[in-house]
């Protein structure tokens, strides 16, 4: 009887060590996945249980504010949807987007240093702690309202110090919504949750012509005075370049043919350069790497050379005629529009092109500043005697070239147009900066889906934001 | 030293090891809790100084880890419900009283476990009648059968039929072992011995069906099964009877299966995630909890157990789910340590059997440790998804009077065993004729 009473006990050894043996997988070695599970709300549902932190505008006002009900907290967006593809959504049910999901550490209140391991151990929740943004809302809301219904982006930002001032993209959507709205937004084909100004990669068209010719005034291959001839037609590698509504340029210089917007000229000049001088000045502007924004990876895209949906390497082969259509901003160059206004910011600031930035500075619930932006150089575009130089070109077209609607009066504005052909219809497009001899704001503007060149419809808006930027008495 | 004072050492550790613990989870949550629950914790020390003077008086050679052992889960158990409900807390302190009433009164009236074997058949009966009860004038939650309703306390029989079922079996194999161990006729090919002495535990065998199908009891049917063929075994050391008892388990499962209750525990078990908003919902949310606790835990009263309204977010979490919510606040380190201790408790329990005197006690104490050590394992297993969830308490620290109070007579009986066997293998004359007395 004692041996067959002591096997039941090992066998009931062997039970219990089973036990544990599952709880260490489920408590290490599955936890994260468990933790991770979209069935798994814990995390979430305990994060409403905390005051989350503001999402503050560059001038103090709230963006993203709390209010409370029946226990949980929830968000509000006083002053309506605000950057909403950059301030994202915070749904328990969806999950998060935007600074609302990279900032959520600070934001929830659970990365919060020392004074969250104070009030861990004394098993208090810590509020979360404020995200005070360099979105300017009065720019804002004008970028908003100036594209209205047209599908398409708008990023303006300082280029002295990379702070982003506006960040609009349309179609947009409600984040007060989100809950009721997230099944219609994402099968939306117009996908009002995208974030056009960091994720929209569209082909530059013209204003990209602003970079080529950057990497042949570098190379001393052209002047502004240099003269060029149009026939209208520029034959090379078996195929041609041709101009915009086939129009004939005949005799001019390279200063006209940056503000006539001349095709031809600007292929020839790509032939000039050639394939690696065009790469290696693109990367100078900040293409081929993401921009480091505090937006989740997935939410900014780099710029450059596509296949698909994939970036090509900066030494993948091109052909001459690849690289006459790449100078003018076609082939397959594709740029989000942040990426074409770091251009027109490089320009700007004597060729340096700043470190894009969101956030001003993260604030704890009870004062104390947990980080602070500080401007710095991300990339070296180009001298500042060429940059001085492209400036005085770029002037000339919003004074006599494509660019005209972009004028202000009192304030000179320089710029560039971009008309892309995507399919049936354009890509238009407007880069610019102000004022140009003390460059303020650049701007880079997208309208998706017209049948208008980047002249008509978008420098307009580009006037109008650079105008509301101007106004404002500080930017960041 | 002696063992009571042993076991008074040991319980003072439990003391400040209580102590530690509800201050903890007053500090995490005063601001919801209320200070007067102080009271539950000092009924409880006055409550297992009962116990320990008790044995004091009537058991002194009794093992001194058992007591300790039960007190330190009891508390365990007491201070997790005080978090999550504190208003149950103070109606498991009561439960706790009775019980501490029950376990002084079977000290004092069994005095010998041998005593038991006398009324074997009695005991069986009352168990029986208990689970009978139960089919007649019971009342249904969650969809099975398990309590009765007696002025005004909720009584689950089954517990209690739990002890004289293990009572009557250690009766009746100790009396038989010598017949069922040897195969007299033979049946489809297999020796097997008469049904003369077999039918009984057929009827055992027939009663854990029963219970499963009509009661829709499914954790204590798993429960009076398993410990059915461990005590058969452990009686006769006949394999022949496991692998008959596993068979007809299987067979018995098979047959289940085709209850949709049953069905549905089973489903549960093989793919929680496929129904994660209905039926698997209760598993996945343990599991979520236990996941959150991590290797250390955020400790007692800092876990998140309890939505905003107070409603767990485990459902059944100071009951069937009390395992998770230890997990959840104490991490892996209050899982493995909780499984260490019934550990601890089912060696002591046979440590106990191996020592006693005579079959009867040995079967006794081997079949209530069995009990105790498999209806931990079978919820445990069962909220961490090692095995189908079957809703059966967690001995001594989840929320039931039941529960709480049979335990606390079972480990008056492994006690009295543990005693006697001291007392026989010292020789006290004295003892010996203080006992002769009794018999």
């Amino acid at each position: 009887m004692d041996r067959a009473i002591s096997r039941v006990f090992i066998v009931g050894v062997v039970l219990m060590v089973a036990l544990m043996v599952n709880v260490v997988w489920i408590q290490v070695i599955h936890a994260g996945s468990l933790r991770r599970a979209p069935q798994n709300h814990r995390v979430i549902a305990q994060q409403l249980r905390v005051k989350r932190g503001l999402i503050q505008g560059f001038d103090g006002s709230t963006i993203a504010g709390d209010a409370k009900r029946s226990g949980f907290y929830y968000r509000t967006y006083p002053q309506g949807p605000l950057a909403p593809q950059i301030v994202g959504y915070d749904s328990a049910r969806y999950g998060q987007s935007g600074i609302e999901a990279s900032l959520n550490g600070y934001l929830s209140g659970s990365a919060a240093g020392t004074q969250g391991l104070i009030d861990r151990l004394l098993g208090r929740h810590t509020p979360g702690a404020n995200v005070r943004l360099t979105i300017v809302p009065a720019v804002q809301k004008v970028a908003q309202s100036a594209l209205g219904s047209q599908i398409g982006a708008i990023v303006a930002l300082d280029p002295t110090t990379g702070a982003i001032i506006a960040a609009a993209s349309t179609p947009s959507y409600d984040p007060a919504r989100i809950d009721l709205s997230f099944p219609a937004l994402i099968k939306n084909p117009d996908a009002p949750l995208l974030s056009r100004v960091t994720q929209g990669l569209y082909p530059p068209g013209s204003s990209f012509k602003v970079v080529t010719a950057t990497a042949a005034l570098n190379l001393g291959k052209v002047t502004p005075t240099t003269p060029f001839n149009d026939t209208g037609v520029y034959d090379i590698y078996g195929g041609k370049v041709t101009n915009y509504h086939g129009e004939i340029f005949g005799a001019h210089d390279f200063t006209k043919a940056l503000t006539d917007s001349i095709n031809t000229t600007f292929a020839k000049v790509g032939t000039l350069i050639g394939q690696a001088a065009l790469i290696d000045q693109m990367r100078h502007y900040g293409f081929y790497q993401r921009p480091p924004l505090e937006l989740p990876l997935g939410m900014v895209y780099p710029s450059g050379r596509y296949a698909g949906a994939k970036l090509l390497s900066t030494s993948a082969s091109m052909n001459p005629l690849d690289v006459a259509w790449a100078a003018v901003g076609q082939e397959s160059v594709l740029a989000t529009p942040l990426q074409m206004a770091l251009v027109a910011a490089g320009v700007a600031d004597a060729g340096q092109v700043m470190k894009p930035y969101l956030v001003q500075r993260v604030t704890s619930s009870r004062g104390g500043v947990l980080s602070q932006a500080s401007p710095s150089l991300w990339t070296t575009a180009t001298s500042p005697a060429t940059a001085q130089t492209l400036n005085v070109m770029m002037q000339q077209v919003v004074n006599a070239g494509t660019g005209t609607a972009a004028a202000l009066t009192g304030i000179q504005v320089a710029g560039k147009t971009g008309t892309a052909q995507r399919g049936a219809s354009n890509v238009a497009w407007f880069i610019a900066f102000a004022p140009a001899n003390d460059p303020k704001v650049a701007v880079a503007v997208t309208i998706e889906n017209t049948l208008f060149t980047g002249g008509d419809v978008a420098a307009p808006l580009a006037a109008q934001v650079i105008k509301a930027a101007l106004a404002q008495p500080g930017l960041p | 030293m002696s063992r009571r004072n042993a076991e008074a050492w040991l319980l003072a550790l439990v003391g400040v090891a209580a102590t530690i613990a509800y201050v903890s989870v007053y500090a995490a949550r005063f601001h919801e809790i209320s200070r007067d629950s102080i009271v539950t914790g000092l009924i409880f020390a006055v409550l297992f100084l009962v116990i320990h003077l008790t044995e004091r008086r009537y058991l002194p050679q009794a093992d001194p880890y058992l007591v300790p052992l039960a007190a330190l889960l009891s508390s365990i158990g007491l201070t997790e419900i005080y978090r999550i409900a504190p208003a149950l807390a103070l109606k498991q302190g009561e439960w706790l009283a009775i019980g501490v009433a029950l376990f002084v009164a079977t000290v004092l009236v069994v005095r010998d476990d041998r005593r038991l074997e006398t009324y074997r058949y009695l005991i069986g009966a009352v168990g029986l009648v208990l689970l009978a009860l139960t089919f007649v004038v019971g009342t249904n939650v969650n969809g099975a059968r398990l309590w009765i309703r007696v002025a005004g306390f909720s009584i689950q029989p089954s517990e209690f039929a739990k002890l004289a079922v293990v009572v009557f079996l250690a009766g009746y194999l100790n009396q038989n072992k010598e017949m069922l161990s040897v195969p007299t006729s033979r049946l489809l090919g297999l020796h097997v011995p008469p049904l003369k002495y077999f039918g009984p535990l057929l009827v055992m065998w027939v009663l854990s069906l029963l219970m499963l199908v009509v009661m829709k009891d499914f954790g204590m049917s798993l429960l009076f099964l398993t410990t059915f063929i461990a005590m058969t075994y452990m009686a006769t050391a006949r394999i022949a009877y496991v692998v008959t008892g596993a068979a007809l388990f299987v067979v018995g499962a098979g047959g289940a299966q085709m209850v949709s209750h049953v069905h549905e525990r089973f489903a549960i078990w093989l793919d929680p995630w496929k129904t994660a908003s209905g039926s698997g919902y209760q598993l996945l949310q343990s599991l979520f909890a236990m996941a959150d606790g991590g290797v250390i835990g955020a400790g007692f009263g800092r876990g998140y157990l309890l939505y905003a309204n107070h409603a767990p977010t485990v459902p059944d979490l100071q009951t069937d789910f009390i395992f998770s919510a230890v997990a959840n606040e104490l991490g892996l380190a209050g899982a493995i340590g909780l499984i260490v201790l019934y550990l601890l408790f089912a060696w002591r329990g046979f440590h106990i059997a191996l020592h006693a005197s005579d079959g009867f006690s040995k079967l006794l104490a081997a079949g209530l440790s069995t009990v105790f050590g498999l209806q931990s394992f079978i919820i445990i297993g069962g909220v961490t998804r090692l095995i189908p969830l079957t809703g059966i308490t967690l001995p001594f620290v989840s929320y039931g009077g039941s529960s709480l109070t049979a335990n606390l007579v079972l480990v008056a009986l492994l006690l009295m065993v543990s005693h006697r066997s001291m007392v026989v293998e010292a020789g006290s004359v004295t003892e010996r004729l203080r006992l002769a007395e009794l018999v």
